[in-house]
């Protein structure tokens, strides 16, 4: 179960296991702090993701 | 009786509304700012995945007695998993003309692309092929781990274990870098 807190963070798992991952997480002190540690992962992953970005709206007055 | 009944449940309601206007307030803003980057600035969407996710947290107001740190976290993930959630349902691709195999990686560096998505980059192809794979061909894609693992035909055991070590050593990576903390 501890090793699906990266799935977690990145919101890849389904709709099941997600819920019984936080149910896991209510109790697991591990993974509530390796969710503490991962969750800007994928913000960092998103700057692949969209090219055209908010700062392309500030460029273009 | 009815009317009694009809009062508990206002009540309630009005308890509701009040505690969601109290998230709105302590989280509301940041988590506004937050989204507003993965819904491509679009402020709609945004505001809407701020309610759903408060609505959740509500719902699951235990959660809201944690650490602040881990509140946040939590919050972002929730958030996160909606957006995403909400990409799927508007980019309606039958899989006959799946979108075609774009090659994150190979985007030329040109002037569009940040610094840090440049730095992602790198860090990226400093991983394990195994590593980097699941982590393409899952979040990079907008797939859950069932379709990733159909696609590279290993067990989603495998694909959630690699994934977790692949993100791990990417943070690591990430940190060593500074884009990190």
């Amino acid at each position: 179960m501890h090793e699906e807190v990266a799935a977690y963070v990145l919101g890849v798992l389904d709709e099941d296991e997600n819920e019984a991952f936080e149910r896991h997480l209510d109790t697991c002190t591990a993974c509530q702090a390796e969710l503490k540690r991962l969750v800007e992962v994928p913000d960092l992953l998103d700057e692949l993701k969209h090219l055209p970005s908010a700062s392309e709206d500030d460029r273009s007055r | 009786m009815l009317l009694h009944l009809d009062r508990t449940f206002e009540s309630a309601d009005a308890e509701a509304e009040h505690r969601i206007a109290e998230l709105y307030r302590e989280f509301g803003g940041p988590l506004l700012r937050h989204i507003r980057r993965s819904t491509g600035n679009d402020l709609q969407w945004a505001e809407d995945v701020v309610q759903e996710t408060l609505v959740r947290a509500w719902r699951n107001s235990a959660r809201l007695q944690w650490e602040p740190g881990l509140i946040w976290a939590w919050l972002l993930t929730v958030a996160r998993r909606i957006v995403i959630d909400g990409r799927r349902r508007r980019s309606v691709r039958p899989m006959e003309v799946e979108a075609p195999e774009i090659d994150v990686l190979a985007v030329p560096d040109g002037a569009e692309r940040s610094l840090s998505a440049i730095v992602v980059a790198d860090a990226l192809r400093s991983l394990t092929e195994e590593h980097r794979e699941v982590i393409e061909q899952t979040y990079l894609r907008d797939r859950t781990i069932s379709e990733a693992a159909e696609i590279l035909g290993i067990p989603p055991g495998t694909v959630k274990s690699r994934l977790y070590y692949g993100i791990r050593a990417l943070r690591e990576v990430l940190r060593d870098k500074g884009v990190a903390g």
